[in-house]
């Protein structure tokens, strides 16, 4: 073995180095050095939640993608939709992908994507508060029987004024109008456990720390690991607090009272180099059931 | 092959040679060359996207929703290795004394708890997940808890123990044992004073890739220790590693950057796990000559 | 005393050592016991062979035939991709590395086996994805993307344990080969890796298993569509992606059908693992 082959590795291993770190830096700007030239004419990239999540549970019937005929319930996205299991996922491939179309927590939407307005509605707290933008689901607080001292007191905080404020300030629309203002209770002590709804976690962590800071001595607990957990963990009394980013089913809500804390819209977004701007329900639906598949059909 | 005059099929065969010759020269090399470029190359791109990103208000001691702090789950990572070393690493070589120092070699108990040890180092991580969710947390009622998270990674670097402590047993020469035993030393004795020193940095090597196996988990923990933000109080709280912390921000989707940043210190954690592990093999290869 | 203290640390090891088997009998058992009553009750052809998975219609349908054609048809794309570049890998770090640069590749095959999966994963979404989706069109969340992502997962696992089988190979062997006349890369090729055929073979084996137990990675990049594999630029959806996705909102029948998936999952394992061990014995002897 000689030394100028192993060198000539060395240095190919180099060359391939720098060749793909410029192809790293190259990919940021892909997106816009295609700017201007959307095509129409391509099929629609469906991407959709995974069976089961709240949001896509909400969306399905909320869109009329979901149909209920008597005793059965079909639920007809797209079989060639492809499906992420996190709001992340979405945005993501949204981002990266000019003929993309999916849906997310509206608390979520940033720059990355562009929201479309559905039946000319954009989805503002306004517009989902007055019912003119019409995607929108509760999230919902449970528990089962009665709270335990400090556990009521954290509930009464999360409907109080100040609870509510936070809800609106991290980007959700407050569930309770006019709510009373929060009274601290003296000499609390304790810990609150609150599982469920990974979409639901974001407010009540917000409101937990607001509500830590003002009873040090109380800790709460929060594990996000999915709707049909976090009720489950109620029923079964593992969890004070259970938390869910959809209307309870049937079996939970006959065990739990359950009050929603916060709404949520659930925006429609596309590539941000898409030029589309508005869709109605109808296109919604039609977009995720597959019988539109591509953007000319709803591109002017 | 041609039939001209003999000379000429010789030179043909010779140059056929020397081009098949460079020809697997060749693909050897590209293959080296595409396995080492790929990953440096995802290292590279880690750093660069996280290193810009990590700022000192990631290391706060508690986590809000405003600082996205990974000091929390950093601590409960080396809370869950610990615990789970600390439980692992005695069964873990005492099997591995059990197999080489008392068994009889073929014998049917060795061949069970060698055929085990190869099973459950090929079980997914997914599968111990659920076993964990389905046994620990609601078969034993641990729910999503530090000690549920800490026995399903137990079992998961088992093998990896077990292995490592057979090899470095097995690395210690016969006649150091010998030398022990005519000395008049017990068979533990032997064992503790005489053949551990010498396989330890073997098995610690081994003990080290167990622990950069919990670091890297995420599906086996995510059912068991649950994804709680704070640290643990006790063995029976929720909490989460990076791994789990990097999994949970990016499906949030609203802390990108900050899983970006968590990745790297993931991936330098690693980074010391496995040179310490070099380190020891080294040593241990030294040792033993 | 002593003789008392002998015979109970014995004990004490014995009992460590029957911790694995005790730890493997309590795992077949509680997924068997956790996913097999599901599958007896919806019926093991619909759930093996069924076509259709709508876990949230009524009726529900869980067939998960189309999860299982996935991770076969990714599992032999990867090992199409990494198999190749893994021996021949493997054969460079046996006998054409210069020991300096052997000193440095050595830790970095562990190093690429110890890589967190969600790393490789985002690595993927954020790099392999983006390069799909400009050749091949789509969301460049398809087959191909997984298999080529597994295929570099596998790499360390398939060149650790075909360099030992390469390295235990008789020196004699190679000397032999030399000695007539061959040249160093032909007796590689035709003494050195034919000698070492079935410990190359088993890193293979266990190289499907991990690539058939991914979950992380796989999960991000993958497309996920639970329909039937329609081509190499289609989504796809695993058996461990399947429970992943899903676990999180399941309830009822649902999580049941997602633990049955995992049990499958384990079948396959099992079979694999036992190939494996049967290689390894015909080695052995």
């Amino acid at each position: 073995m000689n030394w100028t082959k192993a060198g000539k590795v060395v240095a190919t291993l180099g060359t391939v180095l720098t060749l793909a770190a410029c192809g790293n830096g190259g990919e940021n700007s892909d997106a816009s050095a295609n700017g201007g030239e959307f095509d129409a004419s391509q099929p629609i990239n469906v991407i959709t939640r995974e069976e089961g999540s709240g949001t896509r549970g909400a969306f399905t019937e909320l869109t009329g993608v979901l149909v209920e005929e008597g005793d059965t319930e079909i639920d007809n996205t797209y079989a060639g939709a492809t499906i992420q299991n996190s709001t992340n996922g979405v945005m993501t491939t949204v981002a990266g992908d000019q003929a993309a179309i999916g849906y997310i927590s509206t608390g979520s939407v940033d720059d990355s994507v562009k929201p479309v307005n559905v039946d000319g509605a954009e989805a503002t707290p306004e517009a989902i508060k007055d019912g003119s933008y019409p995607i929108a689901r509760p999230f919902n607080v449970a528990y089962k029987g009665e709270l335990s001292e400090v556990a009521q007191d954290f509930w009464s905080f999360m409907f109080s004024a100040e609870g509510q404020e936070i809800a609106v300030a991290e980007g959700y629309i407050e569930a309770v109008a006019d709510a009373p203002a929060y009274e601290a209770a003296e000499g609390l002590s304790g810990s609150v456990s609150v599982v469920g709804s990974t979409s639901v976690t974001p407010v009540v962590e917000a409101m937990a720390e607001e509500y830590q800071s003002l009873n040090p001595d109380v800790s709460i607990d929060i594990t996000s690991n999915g709707s049909s957990a976090g009720m489950t963990a109620a029923i079964d009394g593992s969890a004070d607090i259970g938390m869910a980013s959809r209307e309870l089913k049937e079996e939970e809500a006959a065990e739990l009272t359950a009050e929603p804390v916060a709404i949520d819209g659930i925006t429609v977004v596309v590539n941000s180099e898409n030029p589309v701007e508005d869709l109605t329900m109808d296109q919604v639906r039609q977009i995720f059931t597959g019988e539109v598949t591509e953007w000319s059909e709803v591109v002017e | 092959m041609p039939t001209e005059t003999s000379t000429l099929t010789t030179q043909k065969t010779r140059n056929t040679k020397q081009l098949s010759s460079k020809l697997i020269r060749l693909l050897v090399y590209l293959s080296a060359v595409v396995t080492f470029g790929s990953l440096l190359f995802i290292i590279l791109f880690i750093l660069v996207r996280g290193v810009p990103y990590i700022t000192p208000s990631l290391f706060e001691w508690n986590y809000t929703t405003d600082n996205v702090s990974l000091l929390p789950s950093l601590l409960t990572t080396l809370i869950v290795v610990g615990l789970s070393l600390l439980i692992a690493t005695p069964i873990g070589v005492f099997t591995g004394f059990y197999l080489v120092e008392y068994a009889d070699r073929g014998n049917k108990i060795v061949k069970a708890i060698s055929m085990a040890t190869d099973t459950l180092a090929a079980v997914p991580s997914i599968v111990y997940g659920l076993f964990g969710m389905l046994f620990f947390v609601t078969f034993l009622g641990f729910q999503y808890s530090v000690i549920s998270g800490v026995l399903t990674a137990v079992i998961m670097v088992l093998p990896l123990i077990i292995r490592s402590t057979e090899e470095a047993l097995l690395s210690v020469g016969m006649p150091l044992r010998q030398a022990s035993f005519a000395l008049g030393a017990g068979k533990l004795r032997t064992i503790f004073t005489v053949v551990l020193p010498v396989a330890m940095p073997g098995i610690l090597s081994g003990v080290i890739l167990a622990s950069g196996r919990i670091v890297g988990e995420t599906a086996a923990l995510m059912y068991t220790l649950g994804t709680s933000t704070n640290l643990p109080t006790d063995l029976f709280s929720s909490g989460r590693t990076l791994a789990l912390h990097m999994y949970v921000l990016s499906s949030e989707g609203l802390h990108v950057n900050e899983a970006n940043a968590t990745a790297v210190v993931l991936v330098v954690f690693v980074l010391v796990i496995n040179a310490l592990s070099t380190y020891l093999s080294k040593r241990l290869s030294k040792g033993g000559k | 005393m002593a003789r008392k203290y002998e015979g109970f640390m014995k004990g004490v090891f014995f009992l460590s050592a029957i911790v694995s088997i005790v730890a493997l009998i309590l795992i077949i058992v509680f997924m068997f016991a956790g996913g097999v009553p599901f599958m007896l009750e919806y019926g093991l052809g619909d759930f093996l062979l069924g076509q259709k998975w709508t876990p949230s219609n009524t009726p529900a349908s869980f067939g998960i035939l189309p999860m299982i054609l996935g991770s076969i048809f990714v599992t032999i794309g990867a090992v199409v991709i990494g198999v190749p570049i893994g021996v021949l890998t493997s054969i460079f770090m046996a006998e054409f590395c210069p020991p300096k640069l052997y000193k440095w590749l050595k830790p970095a095959v562990n190093l690429m086996a110890a890589i967190p999966s969600v790393v490789y994963g985002f690595f993927a979404l954020q790099l392999i994805v983006p390069i799909m989706r400009n050749f091949v069109g789509g969301t460049g969340m398809n087959m191909l993307t997984a298999m080529i992502l597994l295929g570099i997962m596998i790499l360390p696992t398939v060149i650790g344990l075909s360099e030992s089988a390469l390295r235990a190979v008789p020196r004699s062997y190679y000397n032999g080969g030399v000695a007539l006349g061959s040249t160093h890369e032909r007796t590689v090729m035709a003494v050195l890796v034919p000698a070492a055929k079935s410990g190359i073979i088993s890193s293979v084996i266990l190289g499907i298993g991990r690539a058939i137990g991914e979950t992380m990675a796989v999960v991000l990049i993958a497309g996920n569509q639970p329909i039937m594999p329609r081509g190499l630029t289609f989504g796809v959806r695993t058996l461990t992606t399947n429970i992943v996705l899903e676990m999180a909102y399941a309830a009822g029948e649902h999580r049941e059908a997602l633990i049955a998936t995992a049990v499958v999952l384990f079948a396959f394992i099992l079979i694999i693992n036992s190939i494996f061990l049967y290689v390894k014995n015909k080695e052995a002897k």
